[in-house]
């Protein structure tokens, strides 16, 4: 077919792409200071250090990678358990899985909102634990959302994340069960012998892909943490937004200085995730040679 | 003996991950219709439409609301599923300059959260006049569901491969003819997916419609959020309620719509 072809069929990306990288270098220039618009023609790396210095943004940074480390091991592994029980009990579609993809469909707004409905201290637990006789009154419940041990925010990104993971990861797992996993049964290893060393092993890009997905979305997310976190610290990308919207607009780089780093640790996420599976790939290719 | 202690386990865990995705939901919907609930019940003492009145009371502009944001995120996901069908076309089948870079900018959204980049592009959307805008919004959505939609497509275009589309060429059909007979009913149920999947993470959008939008371009996640932030429980659930009908009830039919494209093609087929 026509030599121009591919070039017609690339068109609209290439133009969203050129956009995309646009946007992204303007801000990455405007946390140098750099925005004529508001007269701040300085090339200059020192919002990044005041940024870095403020015990603020230290407090963001601990709190949103405390949120996002453990909602995502957390949800990793609960994930990577919900797939081997849909594999391993003969449920990979029909209604279990139609469930699952229900809460891939819920936005985490909602998501605040079964959190404030559940776990507030006049929520449903709190009344449960009360009509069982385990609290008090209402003050009993401890604090679990607006507060600094964010388990609102944890638990429901737990909520949205565990579905994901097994949404991602069944269709992969389900395979390498079907095909190696029984063959291993087949010839004697137990069930967990085979899951341990054969099927799981051999699912981890899945899992893994859907780690770094989940670890990277919530260390940028606004929408939780928005909605269910404490006064301070705040998340890194609601902070953010606070000094983008403030009123005198020379407080403007701070914000994109902000989202520098949240740019460069959600690439340092990536790079570490592409290294330690790189370096698996080189060990299992020493394995079979030897 | 091992192994059926292990599946009964896994069983018991399977069933509590089930619950405790639906148990929410169903918490939503008493809230939704709870007239009065006080601490330490756990059910409403009385119940009432109040939260349903209130949200398609003529005065509220909900539904309104509603239609015009189911549009812009139906219009997103039909021109994301459209291009990234392009894309995937480009990249799986041909050979051209720059395809690497196309490749890895296709997927990179997926490694700038969206917050970093809606505020990035802000100000040159200012610029171009696309700030406030529909237009505006519907292009940052886009840019988001881009990387779903094109990873999608494009495993669906491997899969299905060249061959049966040329088949038709060399006898004579034009290539969009070939592409329109022959391809395009096989990518049928990734185009479903592609659609589905861009249409859920555009509804579902709130920090950047809120941004990019600027209180202009209302969606229902923008009317929603509010009673949500001030933990307005029945107004709150009411809209979450309307929220996740509405989306189910798109889905059903883009389903229907794109079976009965499917059926209709085969008739062709067959004369």
């Amino acid at each position: 077919m026509n030599k121009k072809t591919p070039y017609i069929l690339i068109m609209p990306i290439v133009l969203l792409g050129v956009l995309f990288i646009y946007g992204l270098v303007n801000g990455i220039i405007q946390s140098f200071g750099y925005i004529p618009a508001f007269d701040l023609r300085d090339f200059t790396l020192d919002y990044y250090v005041k940024v870095i210095k403020s015990p603020t943004f230290l407090d963001s940074l601990k709190l949103t990678l405390q949120i996002s480390l453990i909602s995502s091991i957390l949800s990793a592994v609960l994930g990577t358990i919900l797939t081997a029980a849909l594999v391993y009990t003969g449920h990979t579609e029909g209604k279990a899985l139609q469930i699952i993809k229900l809460a891939i469909l819920i936005p985490h707004t909602i998501v605040a909102l079964f959190s404030i409905s559940i776990l507030s201290q006049n929520g449903l637990l709190a009344r449960l634990f009360y009509k069982l006789g385990l609290i008090d009154a209402q003050t009993d419940f401890p604090l679990l959302l607006y507060t600094k041990n964010n388990i609102g925010i944890i638990l429901g990104y737990l909520w949205k994340e565990v579905p994901f993971v097994a949404y991602f990861s069944l269709s992969l797992m389900a395979s390498i069960n079907k095909t190696l996993g029984e063959a291993a049964e087949n010839l004697g290893a137990s069930r967990l012998k085979s899951f341990f060393y054969i099927t799981l092993p051999l699912s981890m890009p899945a899992i893994g892909k859907a780690f770094l997905i989940i670890l990277t979305f919530s260390f940028g997310a606004y929408d939780l943490p928005f909605l269910l976190g404490a006064t301070v610290p705040k998340a890194l990308p609601v902070q953010a937004h606070i000094e983008y919207i403030h009123p005198d607009l020379r407080h403007r780089p701070y914000a994109m200085a902000m989202n520098g780093l949240i740019l460069l640790i959600t690439w340092i996420m990536a790079g570490i995730y592409y290294l330690v599976t790189n370096s698996k790939k080189i060990k299992g290719d020493n394995h079979e040679r030897s | 003996m091992k192994d059926l202690s292990s599946n009964r386990l896994l069983k018991i865990f399977l069933y509590l991950a089930l619950f405790a995705i639906l148990a929410p939901m169903v918490i939503i919907i008493f809230w939704a219709f709870a007239n009065q609930w006080p601490w330490p019940n756990l059910l409403p003492t009385s119940y009432s439409l109040r939260g349903v009145k209130e949200i398609f009371a003529p005065y509220g502009k909900v539904f309104p609301i509603l239609t015009s944001s189911i549009t812009l995120s139906l219009t997103v996901a039909l021109l994301s599923a459209i291009i990234a069908i392009m894309t995937a076309r480009a990249i799986v089948f041909y050979d051209f300059w720059g395809k690497g870079i196309l490749d890895f900018i296709s997927m990179a959204p997926n490694l700038v959260p969206s917050t970093v980049f809606a505020m990035g592009i802000h100000v040159v959307f200012i610029k171009m006049s696309l700030a406030n805008t529909p237009l505006g919004v519907i292009i940052v959505h886009l840019i988001y569901t881009l990387p779903y939609t094109i990873n999608i497509m494009r495993n669906l275009t491997e899969s299905i491969g060249k061959d049966m589309e040329q088949q038709a060429y060399v006898l004579g059909a034009s290539p969009w003819k070939s592409f329109l007979y022959i391809s395009f009913p096989l990518l049928l149920p990734g185009i479903i997916a592609s659609i589905t999947m861009a249409y859920i993470l555009s509804f579902s959008q709130y920090f950047v419609t809120l941004l990019i939008g600027g209180g202009k371009v209302m969606t229902f996640s923008m009317i929603m959020v509010p009673f949500i932030a001030k933990g307005d429980r029945t107004l709150g659930s009411a809209y979450a309620l309307v929220f996740v009908i509405s989306t189910l009830l798109v889905f059903t039919i883009i389903n229907t719509i794109m079976k009965r494209f499917q059926k209709r093609k085969e008739k062709y087929n067959w004369n």
